[in-house]
């Protein structure tokens, strides 16, 4: 168990490090010199120059790029180009409120998505599941944005229930977070959710026809038991499959709906920073991006071997 | 003698099971007394499953039963019995063990929690502890080594023998007063099978278990039981002593399923005793519409016999079947190994040897059989022999050229030339391509006409009408997919047929048709046969030579009359002995059943 937790760290360290280089290798081969952009059209050569000297851009690629990754594994970004601010603070404030509405959406996606796709496996030959199924199947169709502008027009315009955007930090007013935090997370959860309980459904049925439940029932266990005892940890096997896969859409869903909510989180920064040209910020923020993908896979791989004994084995 | 018949364990009275479409189950009635052991014969589709599956109340959904099914000391009918009702009774007063191993357990649950479950869901052990203390009894009973040990491991762990052992030590956890046995040695090397249902006979003779033991194989019977109703079609056709029914069938059905099981009888032509074929019509019996085709004359050397030689432990590579001048199949310290993956972090992976050492010839025209049980390396020396595998080490020469290492452009006159017929007629053949199709895949530069020409002349040779050419398969039957699979495998006019377990997957009345047509074709095509199987009926029947092979090495090779009479290699002399033939188990189930036959 300690190794296979072992050379998954190894497996998540190294993928780290190449995410870093191919996020490095991105920005630097876009045209455009960073030195120009940070003083602007207006600056002479000579500016230019000693700008590029300054921010070490007559460095060899290498060299800037350990420079970079170097000061990013001790938490320093580096300083913006445009406000010639540190990026660091900046970008850990913004991955918070990601973090939270992202980990949110997807206990929302999962508190819906179980049950849902449960009692649609199930009662798949009845007229309720089917009418359920066909819920589901609608919420995949439905692209997050637009969740999220209905659920806009509807709790904050028309019922003004909830407000219609904007970030309450925790620490300020917890009550007031919540209400800030319900409606994106909704939006963000609700393709996610429906779409998992597709998966939740289809893995549910296959998993009910499995000899091993057949054993179960002549066992004397009554269906529900049966599947409930040696069906579900077999489906989730199969549901926490998809649900790393789906991390990443996770992500690009929510930097659209911090946008919708005008929430101040990675995805809005990152969009600002890209529309300022802001090039060694918007390389640190990809790549927290990128490792907070990586880590969210890290986990759901970690649960994996905890729901199936068979990968504790070294495989 | 009071004559008041005791009640029976299971009363089937008039069982009909019905699809939305049709009936499957036509009115079946029977009965199992106390602690008697019956056996279920019947080929796939008679209804055998289904017959065990109605009285457990396991139908799948859409079938519904009629009928009147009795437990003894169950006052309810069990068909019409509420769910709740039949959750007490499953598992508690009848237990089933169902054919395949590999999948009956939870992958995710430890075995001796599996066994356990089935005490606590019953209340039959007070609390968990006491319940896994019994599941580890259990697996002793079953004669697993280390049953405490056994009881922490999941079922990947085990073999496929073992978990059939645990799937037996959870059915009879709760001293079940009928046993339902669903092939449960089907999946099993034959080895395996000889002490897995010894130990089910035994288990249900020491408690007085009621047994009903479904299979298809005529020689499971004879080994445990002591009556056998024979089923065909939805119906049970016969019901008599085990004995009886072997020596003096009654029911024609019975008479001609007994001759084509029996491998070792056949009629004057050295061709086996085929049963009319119901319900397919379309295939004529492969004598009838065969079209002769013209071969290419091949000079017919002198039969090649080979020596009956072993290989000694310890002793040196034993070079078997040597055939001097040019033999067709010349293989020579042939090795393979493999990495399985895992190990340490960074420790190497460990190596497992598929084959070592293994050298051997085949004459032309030798019908040779490699004989093993699974992991023996057969499937690997006929991946290599085939040119579908590369050896490790060693050469493999066919047909004068060696093929170790060539590259697949070198390999493609060798693959007109030695062609396979695979073991599964349902996944060998393209599902999306049409029958003509397949068949013509393999020529090339022919055109469309000449091939459709060639395809329909050989799909006569197997006795199939040229209208299949344009149907698919899973329209057929597993025996006419083998047929459209010989064809393909035969119109490059192959020199060498490699048959990979070709004929296991088939019913036993459909086998010895595939058979028959498989030994007309070697003759008229002169073909060298290389038969692949783990069984060694089928093989003695097929091959003239045969070859042992175990754990990676041949252990054995020769005439396969001499190894089969007087084996040399203890490995051969427990193979043979595990596969008992058709007249020693009449005389054995003579003298167990008239010791244990009912009164009359």
């Amino acid at each position: 168990m300690v190794l296979v937790v072992l050379r998954r760290i190894l497996v998540f360290a190294t993928t780290v490090v190449v995410a870093s280089i191919a996020t490095f290798l991105m920005l630097s081969i876009l045209p455009g010199n960073a030195a120009r952009i940070a003083l602007g059209v207006q600056a002479t050569e000579a500016d230019v120059a000693a700008q590029a000297t300054a921010m070490g851009l007559d460095h060899p690629a290498v060299v800037r790029y350990l420079d970079w990754f170097g000061h990013v594994l001790i938490g320093d970004f580096g300083d913006s180009a445009v406000s010639r601010q540190p990026i660091g603070p900046e970008i850990t404030d913004a991955l918070g409120i990601t973090v939270i509405l992202v980990l949110t959406s997807v206990v929302l996606a999962l508190l819906f998505a179980v049950p849902f796709g449960i009692i649609t496996a199930v009662r798949q030959r009845r007229l309720d599941g089917a009418i359920l199924s066909g819920i589901s199947q609608i919420g995949v169709a439905v692209p997050g944005f637009l969740a999220g502008m209905l659920l806009v027009t509807v709790f904050a315009v028309t019922l003004r229930w909830l407000p219609a955007g904007g970030w309450v930090d925790p620490g300020d007013d917890f009550g007031e977070f919540l209400e800030h935090l319900i409606l994106p997370a909704i939006a963000l959860g609700s393709v996610q959710g429906a779409v998992l309980s597709r998966y939740v459904r289809s893995s549910v049925l296959e998993v009910s026809r499995e000899d091993f439940i057949r054993t179960a029932r002549a066992k004397g266990l009554g269906t529900g038991r049966a599947l409930l005892r040696h069906g579900l940890r077999n489906a989730a096997v199969a549901v926490m499959t998809v649900l790393g896969l789906q991390i990443a859409t996770l992500l690009v869903g929510a930097v659209v709906i911090e946008r919708v909510f005008s929430i101040p989180g990675l995805g809005s920064l990152l969009l600002d920073k890209v529309a300022l040209r802001d090039l060694p910020a918007v390389q640190g923020i990809v790549l927290v991006l990128v490792v907070f993908v990586l880590v969210l896979n890290f986990l759901v791989d970690l649960l994996f071997t905890v729901i199936d004994p068979r990968l504790r084995r070294a495989a | 003698m009071t004559m008041s018949a005791p009640t029976p364990t299971l009363s089937v009275r008039d069982l009909r099971v019905c699809s939305p479409f049709t009936e499957l189950l036509h009115g079946i009635s029977f009965d199992i007394a106390a602690g008697e052991r019956v056996g279920l014969i019947g080929e796939s589709g008679s209804g055998k499953s289904l017959t065990a599956t109605s009285v457990m109340g396991l139908l799948p959904e859409t079938l519904t039963a009629t009928g009147t099914v009795h437990l003894n000391g169950v006052a309810d009918d069990l068909l019409t019995a509420p769910e709740r009702r039949l959750n007490q009774l499953r598992g508690n007063s009848m237990a089933m063990v169902f054919q395949e191993p590999m999948t009956a357990l939870n992958p995710l649950m430890r075995v001796g929690a599996q066994v356990a479950e089935i005490m606590t869901a019953h209340h039959t052990e007070n609390g968990r502890r006491q319940a896994r203390q019994r599941a580890v009894e259990l697996l002793a009973l079953v004669k697993l080594s280390n049953p405490a040990e056994t009881a922490l491991a999941l079922p990947h762990q085990l073999s496929g023998g073992q978990r059939q052992r645990v799937m037996l030590a959870m059915a009879m956890a709760n001293d079940p007063e009928l046993l339902l046995c669903d092939e449960p040695t089907t999946a099993l090397d034959v080895t395996v099978q000889a002490e897995v249902l010894k130990l089910i006979g035994n288990l249900v003779a020491d408690r007085g278990t009621a047994l009903l033991l479904i299979t298809h194989d005529i020689a499971v019977v004879a080994e445990v039981c002591q009556r056998v109703l024979v089923m065909y079609q939805g119906e049970i056709v016969e019901d008599g002593p085990v004995g009886r029914v072997l020596t003096a069938p009654q029911h024609p059905y019975t008479q001609k399923l007994i001759a084509a099981s029996d491998l070792s009888s056949v009629d004057d032509r050295g061709r086996l005793h085929t049963m009319p074929v119901i319900g397919i019509p379309r295939v004529a019996d492969s004598r009838l519409s065969r079209v002769h085709t013209e071969v290419a004359a091949v000079p017919i050397l002198p039969p090649h016999r080979a020596a009956h030689q072993r290989l000694e432990m310890g002793g040196p590579p034993v070079i078997f079947n040597e055939v001097a001048g040019a033999p067709t199949v010349s293989v020579r310290d042939l090795s393979r190994q493999y990495r399985r993956r895992g190990g340490g972090l960074f420790a190497p992976a460990p190596i497992v040897h598929g084959l070592r050492d293994v050298s051997f010839d085949i004459a032309e025209g030798q019908r040779f059989g490699i004989v093993g049980e699974s992991g023996s390396g057969k499937s690997t020396l006929m991946r290599i022999l085939c040119a579908l595998d590369q050896p490790t080490s060693g050469t493999v020469d066919v047909l004068g050229q060696p093929i170790g290492g060539a590259s697949e452009r070198r390999l493609r006159d060798f693959r007109s030339r030695v062609q396979i017929v695979f073991q599964d007629p349902m996944g060998s053949l393209d599902p999306r391509m049409r029958v003509r199709d397949i068949v013509a895949e393999p020529l090339r530069h022919v055109g469309r006409a000449e091939a459709l020409a060639r395809v329909e002349a050989q799909l006569a040779a197997v006795g199939l009408d040229a209208d299949v050419m344009h149907r698919y398969p899973h329209q057929f039957s597993g025996g006419q997919r083998q047929r459209i699979s010989i064809a393909r495998a035969l119109i490059t006019r192959p020199r060498v047929l490699v048959a990979d377990e070709a004929v296991s997957a088939l019913d036993v009345s459909v086998r010895a048709q595939v058979l028959n047509l498989l030994a007309d074709l070697v003759d008229e095509y002169q073909l060298t046969l290389v038969f692949v199987s783990h069984d060694l009926a089928v093989i003695r029947h097929v091959c003239d030579t045969v070859a042992v092979i175990s754990d990676g090495r041949i252990v054995e090779c020769g005439p396969t009359a001499d190894v089969y009479d007087s084996p040399l290699h203890p490995y051969t002399q427990q193979l043979v002995s595990a596969t008992p033939s058709m007249d020693a188990l009449a005389r054995r189930s003579d003298t167990s059943s008239s010791s244990a036959s009912r009164a009359p």
